[in-house]
């Protein structure tokens, strides 16, 4: 009965090609408009690791002054001061755990083939690789005496290697980042993840950085930061040490934690460990305050979802449905042009179900036709948002799910537009085709 | 005349027609209203006035690798070289650049710091620029009062030194540390380093449009050296990507261990800081434009529709005598009465819309100005939708009445 | 197999009530060839409409096959039309988008028929209607003689015993209005039981057995016979 019910809805567009075609418009703007916004908010609040979201923690320590507050919703800084970060990295829990912070160097192989360029760099531990599910197309990981020792290696990105090396293995290969020679020890593959989740300082969807370094390097290059810095009193800073000693705020550190256990005992190692740095003297508080948020808790926190996306994604549903009123309108003026048809086929023995449901189909494959050109509508329209806005180039895309979604939606709009008027014919008097004469 | 009565126990019958126009006009009203609104304050906030000639001014990052024996010494050397090019009216470095969206910002009060428990003590949040007495030149700010830096004024250094004694302050921050209006030549100070306000500028935006205090700036004369530079250059409007376009090989021929990145110029740099804003604008702009074209389409359908259910009766009036003029009346009363209670409803649902925003997002208060405005473009745009159909009607003949279809 | 026994159908709208039937009585035994004859108004189509189930009535009982038609939901009326009755209408009424052959399927598909049994059907009807080489023809191209020929095969298609015809000629001209009153002969005496509302006195005539229908009721039998004995004035002609 459905491809029978498809074959009446092809002829009734053939017959009403103008309404037909006004209903596909409204509806594959609906969905235009509505995508486009859905897309871009999709892709900014979509879990970026699925499988391990939920074990991935940002501490947050709060080493103030009882009484003095900090601008964020929970009074928690974002960041940790570097005393904070070395002591919860050297900590003797048996976690994968990594301080993280960026900087940015010149890149060059000290030759007169490439000529130098910046690159943002980030100084973690070598758990970061495993934490993050980094992939190597060459090579691997630092090891952990790499770790401990200084030593001047790096991972850079499958990019980057390109750039340097045409794409060659460079494993075991020299690299300059400012005056520095570093030994290459692998080579990542691109990130796929559209958020930048383990650093949201300085915007969630900038691009990845192209190369790591170990964390341990931090005080022998005397490495400045990229990213904010905050503090909270008058410090006297001059010196990178003073810097260090300080109560800045200025890196990230992220912790594996596997099962609830871990969890509480984690949180009860914060417990002990802000107690002991209170009775150092180092803050003067009485209650202790910190938290352990995962990655989708720390997209939360952080906004970013932003309003004028929320906002808009809201208006263009609003704009939806104003779409769905303008079919509905259409439709009744088609269908209510039918009911002697209807009555024909009510009175040789179509019941109303029959009669709803082919009604339905009808819509329904208006919202088909719809909603696939809606898809069209939406990629012009998330053109237009990466040619204004570069930095959405990542988000301004549909994945798979949207354009599942799209045809998905259309279609639902088109059966609750359709629902009142098949409603209306389906109730039709069979009587009605005796009287027609 | 009038025919309402005739014409509400018509719209009584056709009841589902003009409910969903009174919903289209509701929300077209309060979407339009409130997406205007938030349109016109991006829109301010975008073309504000930031005190600078942003056509005129370019910025860039100067990243020094190369062992370098005296780095101040070579920043002056590199800033002698662009102040030497021709077309450039200035130059200067400086450690964060206005609008760029980096740079520092602290907490200043009126009272050195062991004095914070008296009474009259007051912490202002400003951002801060360091450079020479060529800042203002370089930037197209002038000193409205009191005086600029001199250059004897003037720390230039590699390593991080006490802060100098004075400082040029913009007039927004001057007002907010000392609302008495006496605050040329008062100090201000941080932590208990005091400098004395020796000028004000009358406006110059710091480096974050978004900051709680964006018009809050601070010039300290301090030229610091760093591997990372920021400079400054001014140019004439039309001579500034010609400048800009010879930089990177000129600095690059006075000394090669070092990158240039972040070239572009003020206005760019704005733009970018700012384009969620503009893409906020342009998405808002397409919706509404879509929106009401789809109402409007939408008017016009329910209105071709009502008066083909009503061809009979329309020819019937025609035949008893009704004048065309009469049947487009009928039309535009009966659309007019719908389009007044959609927009009731929607004046209603924009003001809801509205304060939820406000409410549920850092937006600010819908002026009602706009939903009434919205409000009376919505009408006069439903009344000519109806127009066409409604014309057609009062052509049709009066003998259709005798027809019997 | 068709008993009505004080069938009444009353419209009410917001001022009037209209009886179109009022105790409304008739026995239609199986094989029968009825013609309903009456002045306008007088409730022949309201009786047609209730007899073929397009409309409920409101007091009184109805009986098809035994089946009392007042207990049955719209979904169970619907099949049993289906299943039981074939209309033929005065304006055909053949859907405008279909061609001959999905006109007279359209009774078929909703009994859920499958296609090889539908198509040898839907054949068999056209050729006993003489149209079985026109399958691609949208009603508009046929005359219309030739529609209302499609429309009775579409009521036979669906091997009906009762046939329910809405004055089947009144838009044809004499000539193929006797054509298609033939081929309802025709069919009656394979075995439909057919009633056939009608104004022509002449087709009337051609049918064993005529209903005078007056005022929503049969007309007195022996009523009519004075009439014809010219004892009392004539109600109506017959």
């Amino acid at each position: 009965m459905l491809a029978h019910y498809l074959d009446l809805s092809v002829r009734s567009f053939k017959r009403t090609p103008m309404t037909t075609l006004l209903m596909i418009i409204a509806i594959a703007l609906g969905i235009g408009v509505t995508m486009t916004s859905l897309s871009v908010y999709h892709m900014m609040s979509m879990d970026p690791m699925p499988h391990k979201s939920s074990k991935l923690f940002h501490p947050q320590l709060n080493t103030r002054d009882q009484g003095v507050n900090w601008w964020t919703q929970d009074d928690l800084p974002h960041q940790l001061t570097y005393i904070d970060a070395k002591n919860l990295y050297q900590a003797d829990i048996p976690a994968l755990k990594t301080p993280s912070v960026k900087t940015g160097y010149s890149v060059h192989l000290n030759d007169d083939q490439i000529k130098p360029f910046m690159e943002t760099v980030r100084l973690i531990d070598n758990d970061f690789f495993t934490m993050f599910d980094m992939r190597f197309i060459y090579g691997g990981p630092w090891s952990d005496e790499s770790d401990n020792s200084g030593e001047l290696v790096t991972v850079i990105s499958a990019e980057l290697n390109d750039i340097l090396f045409g794409g060659e293995n460079s494993v075991g290969k020299q690299v300059f980042f400012d005056k520095v020679a570093f030994r290459i020890v692998g080579v990542f593959d691109d990130f796929d993840y559209h958020v930048k989740f383990y650093d949201l300082t300085n915007g969630a969807f900038n691009q990845n950085e192209q190369v790591f370094i170990p964390f341990s390097l931090i005080e022998p290059l005397e490495v400045n930061n990229w990213g904010n810095t905050n503090g909270w009193k008058y410090e006297d800073i001059r010196s990178f040490q003073d810097k260090l000693n300080s109560e800045l705020v200025w890196l990230q550190f992220w912790v594996q934690l596997d099962s609830p256990e871990e969890v509480t005992s984690y949180k009860n190692f914060l417990t002990n460990y802000l107690t002991e740095q209170a009775t150092l003297g180092r803050f003067e508080r009485q209650d202790v305050h910190f938290d352990l948020k995962n990655v989708m808790q720390w997209l939360d926190y952080n906004n970013v979802v932003t309003e004028d996306n929320r906002v808009v994604v809201g208006l263009s549903f609003l704009f939806l449905a104003v779409c769905v009123a303008n079919i509905v309108g259409l439709l009744l003026g088609k269908f209510l042009k039918r009911v002697p048809e209807v009555g024909v086929r009510r009175a040789l023995g179509a019941s109303k179900r029959q009669v709803f449901m082919q009604h339905l189909v009808e819509v329904s494959l208006l919202g088909l036709i719809g909603g696939t050109l809606g898809i069209a509508i939406a990629q012009l329209g998330l053109w237009g948002v990466r040619s204004t806005y570069s930095y959405y180039d990542a988000l301004a895309t549909m994945d798979l799910s949207m354009f599942l979604a799209a045809p998905l939606i259309a279609i639902l709009a088109c059966i609750i537009a359709g629902l009142y008027p098949a409603w209306l014919v389906c109730n039709t008097n069979p009587a009605y085709c005796l009287k027609t004469q | 005349m009038l025919d309402i009565k005739p014409t509400i126990s018509a719209l009584r019958r056709s009841k589902a027609g003009a409910f969903l126009l009174l919903i289209q006009i509701a929300i077209a009203t309060a979407i339009v209203s409130n997406a205007s609104f938030i349109v016109y304050d991006r829109v301010q906030y975008i073309s504000q006035d930031t005190g600078y000639p942003e056509d005129e001014v370019f910025s860039f990052s100067l990243n020094t690798f190369g062992d370098v024996e005296d780095l101040s010494q070579q920043m002056e050397q590199t800033e002698q070289l662009l102040r030497n090019m021709p077309g450039v009216i200035d130059a200067v470095y400086v450690d964060s650049v206005p609008l760029s969206g980096s740079g520092s910002a602290s907490s200043f009060a009126n009272l050195p710091r062991d004095q914070n428990e008296q009474e009259n003590y007051r912490e202002v949040r400003a951002a801060y620029i360091g450079a020479d007495e060529h800042i203002f030149e370089a930037l197209g700010v002038e000193i409205a009062e009191g005086r600029g830096f001199l250059p004897s004024d003037v720390i230039v250094t590699n390593t991080r030194a006490d802060l100098p004694p004075v400082a040029i302050v913009s007039r927004s921050f001057l007002d907010e540390m000392f609302p008495e209006g006496d605050g040329l030549g008062q100090h201000i100070f941080t932590g208990n380093m005091g400098a004395q306000i020796i000028g004000v500028v009358e406006k110059m935006k710091g480096p974050w449009l978004k900051d709680s205090r964006p018009d809050n700036l601070l010039l300290i004369p301090y030229a610091e050296a760093s591997v990372y530079q920021n400079f400054i250059v001014r140019t004439k409007a039309q001579d500034r990507s010609e400048v800009i376009g010879k930089i990177e090989d000129l600095l690059l021929e006075q000394y090669n261990e070092r990158v240039i990145i972040n070239l572009r110029g003020m206005d760019e740099s704005k733009a970018r800081y700012n384009a969620a804003d503009l893409l906020m604008v342009r998405m808002l702009i397409v919706l509404m434009v879509i929106l009401v074209l789809v109402t409007a389409l939408g008017i016009f359908g329910l209105t071709v529709f009502n008066i083909s259910k009503r061809t009979k009766q329309i020819g019937t009036r025609r035949a008893l005598g009704a004048r065309k003029s009469a049947i487009v009346r009928y039309f535009l009363v009966e659309n007019s009465l719908v389009c007044v209670l959609g927009l009731a409803v929607g004046i209603t649902g924009a003001i809801g819309l509205g304060h939820f925003l406000m409410t549920e997002y850092s937006l600010p208060k819908l002026s009602l100005y706009y939903v009434v405005a919205t409000a009376i473009g919505v009408f006069i745009i439903s009344l000519l939708s109806v127009l066409i159909p409604a014309n057609k009607a009062a052509n049709i003949s009066p003998s259709i009445a005798t027809r019997t279809i | 197999m068709l008993t009505m026994q004080n069938v009444s159908k009353v419209y009410t709208t917001e001022k009037v009530q209209t009886h179109a039937l009022r105790d409304f009585n008739l026995e239609v035994n199986e094989g029968e060839f009825i013609a309903v004859t009456g002045p306008s108004g007088s409730g022949k189509t309201t009786f047609l409409n209730i007899a073929g189930m397009l409309e409920t009535y409101s007091s009184g009982q109805y009986l098809l096959d035994g089946i009392d038609i007042g207990r049955l939901s719209d979904n169970q009326r619907a099949d049993l039309r289906n299943q039981k009755i074939g209309f033929i209408f005065q304006g055909f009424n053949l859907i405008p988008d279909l061609n001959i052959f999905e006109n007279v399927e359209v009774p078929l598909r909703y009994r859920g028929i499958k296609s090889a049994e539908r198509k040898a059907r839907v054949m068999e009807c056209l050729e006993q209607v003489g149209l079985g080489s026109r399958l691609k023809h949208l009603p508009q191209q046929l005359s219309g003689g030739q529609q209302q020929r499609v429309a009775i095969a579409r009521a036979l298609a669906g091997r009906p015993r009762f046939l329910l015809a809405d004055e089947p000629t009144g838009n044809l001209d004499s000539l193929m209005a006797r054509q298609v009153m033939e081929l309802l002969e025709k069919i009656n005496q394979e075995g439909a039981t057919i009633i056939m509302v009608t104004h022509d006195p002449e087709l009337a005539r051609r049918a064993p057995r005529n209903i005078q229908v007056v005022d929503g009721q049969i007309a007195d039998f022996s009523l009519y016979q004075k009439q014809l004995a010219g004892t009392e004035p004539a109600v109506a002609e017959v």
